[in-house]
């Protein structure tokens, strides 16, 4: 009796709050990754909250207090036009991180960062699974073509693409795609190769199935942990990618807050006396991304330790 | 091995061309437009159009592509008839000659209508003379058919009198019908005397001072245009409401928003409400909101106008010949009715006057002298006068313009000849006359010129990349490859320092951290070394210098070196250095703990320590070598991620490098130069891969590349 109820209790499917618990446990249970995910949810939700946080709009300008330090009206100081540096680090903040600007008045939920990924993924799964489960002559092409382009000086290509069609979010996914796509690729078409050995592959085979299918529904769910970890690196790369390319010039349009650009515009004024509009939002990218870096350390960390 | 090598040189030349390609595909299929970034937002189509030619820009794309890699030397020499040649002059000039039949170097240049040849001599001095017997007639059908479409334009000229119009037609008239008759001297063969002679007709129409004039009061009318204010917010005002107003940067806003604020305090006391509406226009457009802006300037432009008697409407007539239209706002200003002559409006005029009577000197002095007494009357408050001085100018400039246009007028009627030669810039060109196009030449040092019957086709001379000439730069006019290679070398001594600091550093502090696998100092080292890895350059460059430069005030917080070589300076490296050793010494430590955690854990070093070797032995001689091996390899892969960071160090502390060029380069889509470095930084890349492999079989003798 008590055995069958033991047996019964163990084919039990595990409730959703049970499966959910169980799938995070992992993450807490790295304190690395306690303080990486600290650190994103406080960007995460400042961005989010944005107009909630902040009594300025992130393009006022104020000529009373130009270049001003911290004080109870700017809590963390003006830059050089007076605009509040909190309101344009929060909002820098949601256009990396929860909105994209695709027109002046039209805008896509996810931020830039997180389309550039998102796009990069969707190319670079697509080649990586034609290249190791097709194999053959498309495996062939494939890889010659992300080798050409892994030999392209990546900021060169970010310059020459960004120079070349203009500065825009959408401009900057592109660039943040094209740029990630070889990386995603090679990394897919390593676990498709490793994959597309298993039984169950040939089971998918010998029932007939569209090579299509099996792809995208045979090997990719089976090969998701480390894209998922991969790609949470490749957000803090995008955000990375996304400041050095506003700190160049080639960012997103002024007068739109990006983190980058705020830091090129107030690196000119460090020498007469007011760091601030430099600093901030160099302090603000350096949290962001080291965050990240840390949430996906911790993941990995632990992930390799139950394996 | 060799044939390894072999197979990895013809693959970097494979990308090579295959990245120099699609370098040229982006540049060229890119909108955007290389001579307004050079030349800055206010050139006309005119300069546009004569840059582009110039620079060779007007070609089609495969055609350009293909000079820049085979050069073009060869295709001048034909179109030329001698072959041409480079020579470096005594100051390290690079210049490009005809090698006549005996052996003297020749180039051409034409002053007016007339050609002129240099000889160079053994000396390297240039001795000039005339060359008119060079010119050869143009196609003769063609030619007919130019002047037949010209008799009509001719007819509807409004800027010509009657009489003139009649004593041109004459001769014209009977060139037509000897080209009908196909009469004309082709080639050597002399010039026929019925074209000699009416040809000699038009001539007495011509006046050889009317051409310096059009281009005095073309001078004239940029001179005024570029110091007043007032005209320049017109001015702006069209730029933003062109077609051309989506491709403004916002270094363009900036310097068009300056003009705004100047004008805006100008007018601060004499206009309350346009100069507030002026600042609104300002701050819109330094924000870059260049729509909201021409909204705003659309308000105060017709007061705008109206202050300064529509001055802006003279100087653009003027710069575009149209002499009737410009008397006509001097008639303007002579009418009491279109013009009140209140308070503002006098101290405004009188400031522009001011500019006109000076930059009028050289047009017409007695212009001059007119507009000079307008003032003083304006100034002593004798309107009438100042009003009969207006409508003097008016009647001098009908005047000045009828001469103008009855020299351009016959200039054209004549027939077109032309010439293929080698000009003193360094382009084969095809000179023409009488073919009605203005050429506008942009001349370093001198600026801007008008030539009627100029340039019609430029060759820029290269000699192509194969060859070893990766061409010249559109935005400075100097060879690429002068200022890429010490540009290079530049951002060698940076990478070479920094790389010769992070090497030892990260492998032993790696070795360090991996030895102590899971304890808190390799915790510490491996989470700094990641803050550090992943911060972008920017930021830690930032947080450098505010810590050395600014509080502690121990280096410089940015780079001058002028022409000077870096080293020459080694407190300016500090920084540069520093900053991107942080960001690589992560990376580097990061791959060495793994590693060497890794080698740790294999068999052959439990052996050892079984075998009851001491700890530092086991280390030093059977772990440290192989952990090495990972790192050293992706060290090398990791050039090009390199090379992104030294952009970001070269441009947060302005130093002279490589990629600092290339992204100006870039941003200006000046396309010699971005090939010129791409090409570089390729071969870095591709040659450090090699290095690589090549270092791995040495280190791991294992490794065959068969």
């Amino acid at each position: 009796m008590t055995i069958t109820e033991q047996s019964a209790r163990l084919f039990v499917k595990p409730s959703a709050w049970q499966r959910l618990r169980s799938k995070f446990s992992v993450l807490f249970a790295s304190k690395i990754a306690v303080i990486g995910l600290v650190i994103v949810l406080f960007w995460v939700l400042a961005a989010i909250f944005a107009p909630l946080l902040t009594p300025y709009s992130p393009t006022a300008q104020d000529y009373k207090a130009q270049n001003s330090g911290p004080s109870a009206a700017h809590i963390l100081g003006t830059d050089d036009l007076g605009r509040d540096l909190w309101a344009r680090l929060i909002y820098g903040a949601r256009v990396v991180l929860v909105i994209l600007p695709v027109g002046d008045h039209f805008w896509l939920p996810g931020g830039t960062a997180i389309w550039g990924v998102a796009l990069g993924l969707l190319i670079g799964i697509t080649l990586g699974l034609m290249g190791g489960y097709l194999g053959g002559w498309v495996d062939e092409v494939v890889m010659r073509l992300l080798d050409a382009m892994m030999a392209f000086p990546v900021i060169l290509l970010y310059m020459i693409i960004i120079a070349a069609v203009g500065a825009s979010a959408t401009n900057v996914v592109l660039a943040i795609a094209i740029v990630g796509t070889p990386g995603i690729a090679r990394l897919v078409r390593s676990l498709a190769l490793d994959i597309r050995t298993r039984d169950y592959i040939r089971a998918a085979e010998i029932r007939g199935e569209n090579p299509f299918f099996i792809m995208f529904v045979e090997i990719l769910p089976n090969a998701r942990g480390p894209i998922i970890i991969d790609a949470m690196l490749r957000v803090g790369y995008a955000i990375f990618a996304m400041g050095t390319l506003g700190f160049l010039g080639l960012g997103l349009p002024p007068p739109s807050a990006d983190w980058g650009s705020m830091v090129a515009a107030g690196r000119r004024y460090i020498l007469s006396g007011s760091p601030w509009a430099a600093l901030w939002p160099s302090l603000a990218i350096a949290t962001l991304v080291v965050g990240l870096n840390l949430l996906a350390d911790g993941l990995r960390e632990e992930s390799l330790r139950y394996q | 091995m060799a044939k390894f090598i072999v197979r990895r040189l013809l693959l970097m030349l494979l990308t090579m061309f295959l990245v120099s390609v699609a370098v040229f595909a982006i540049t060229t299929a890119a909108p955007g437009n290389v001579a307004r970034n050079v030349l800055g937002i206010q050139i006309t189509k005119e300069q546009e159009a004569s840059f582009l030619a110039q620079n060779g820009l007007d070609k089609p794309a495969y055609q350009r592509y293909l000079f820049w890699l085979v050069g073009t030397d060869w295709r001048a020499a034909n179109k030329v008839g001698l072959p041409v040649e480079q020579i470096t002059t005594k100051d390290g000039f690079k210049e490009w000659w005809a090698v006549a039949d005996d052996g003297v170097l020749l180039r051409w240049k034409l002053e007016g209508e007339n050609l002129t040849v240099q000889r160079r001599q053994p000396d390297g001095t240039v001795k000039e003379e005339n060359d008119n017997s060079r010119w050869q007639v143009k196609d003769a059908a063609s030619e007919a058919a130019r002047l037949e479409a010209y008799r009509e334009t001719l007819l509807q000229n409004a800027q010509l009198t009657d009489a003139d119009r009649q004593a041109i037609l004459q001769p014209l008239d009977q060139i037509l019908a000897g080209l009908r008759a196909g009469e004309t001297g082709r080639g050597a063969e002399p010039i026929p005397a019925w074209l000699s002679q009416a040809e000699a007709e038009l001539e007495i129409l011509r006046d050889p001072k009317a051409s310096q004039q059009k281009q005095a009061l073309q001078k004239a009318a940029t001179g005024i245009t570029s110091k007043d204010s007032l005209i320049q917010t017109t001015v702006v005002f069209q730029t933003l409401s062109s077609p051309a107003a989506s491709s403004l940067k916002s270094s363009d806003f900036q310097f068009m928003a300056g003009q705004l604020n100047r004008a805006a305090v100008k007018l601060k006391d004499l206009n309350p409400p346009i100069s507030e509406q002026l600042k609104r226009a300002y701050e819109s457009l330094k924000a870059g909101a260049a729509g909201a802006a021409q909204a705003a300037l659309a308000e105060a432009i017709p007061t705008v106008n109206q202050l300064t008697g529509n001055f802006g409407a003279l100087t653009a007539a003027l710069q575009n010949g149209e002499y009737q239209q410009a008397a006509a706002v001097f008639q303007d200003l002579s009418d009491p009715a279109k013009t009140p002559l209140d308070a503002a409006q006098l101290t405004v005029l009188v400031d522009i006057l001011k500019l006109a009577e000076m930059n009028f000197k050289d047009a017409n002095a007695d212009l001059s002298k007119v507009l000079k007494q307008a003032i003083k009357d304006m100034q002593a408050g004798n309107l009438d006068s100042a009003r009969a001085a207006f409508g003097q100018s008016a009647g001098m400039l009908v005047e000045m313009g009828s001469v103008i246009a009855r020299n351009d007028a016959a200039g054209l009627a004549k027939v077109g000849r032309m010439f293929w030669g080698i000009d003193t810039q360094n382009h084969a060109v095809r000179w023409e006359t009488g073919s009605g196009k203005e050429v506008w030449v942009f001349i370093q040092g001198t600026g801007w010129k008008a030539f009627s019957g100029g340039p019609m086709e430029y060759i820029p001379l290269q000699r192509g990349l194969l060859r070893g000439d990766p061409g010249v730069s559109l935005r400075t006019g100097r060879p690429v490859a002068d200022l890429l290679f010490i540009r290079l070398r530049n951002s060698l001594v940076l990478a070479g320092t920094a790389f010769v600091i992070v090497m030892p550093l990260a492998l032993i502090l790696g070795i360090i951290a991996g030895l102590n696998e899971g304890k808190t100092l390799d915790r510490l080292l491996s989470i700094g070394g990641m803050m550090f890895s992943v911060t972008p350059e920017f930021a830690t460059g930032i947080f450098l210098i505010l810590i050395f430069a600014f509080w502690l005030q121990l280096v410089p917080g940015a780079t001058v070196f002028g022409e000077k070589a870096p080293w020459t300076r080694p407190d300016m490296l500090v920084l540069p250095v520093m900053t991107l050793t942080l960001v690589e010494l992560g990376y580097v430590l990061r791959i060495t703990r793994a590693s060497m955690v890794d080698v740790m854990k294999a068999p052959y070093i439990r052996t050892a320590f079984l075998k009851g070797l001491p700890y530092w032995r086991v280390v030093m001689k059977h772990a440290v070598r192989n952990a090495l091996m990972a790192p050293i390899t992706v060290i090398m892969l990791h050039v090009n991620w390199l090379l992104g960071g030294i952009v970001v160090v070269e441009v947060i502390f302005g130093y002279p490098g490589l990629g600092s060029y290339l992204l100006d380069s870039a941003l200006f889509k000046d396309f010699n130069a971005i090939e010129g470095g791409a090409m570089i930084l390729v071969m870095v890349a591709v040659s450090t891969q090699l290095l690589a492999d090549i270092v791995y079989t040495f280190i791991n003798p294992r490794i065959r590349y068969a």
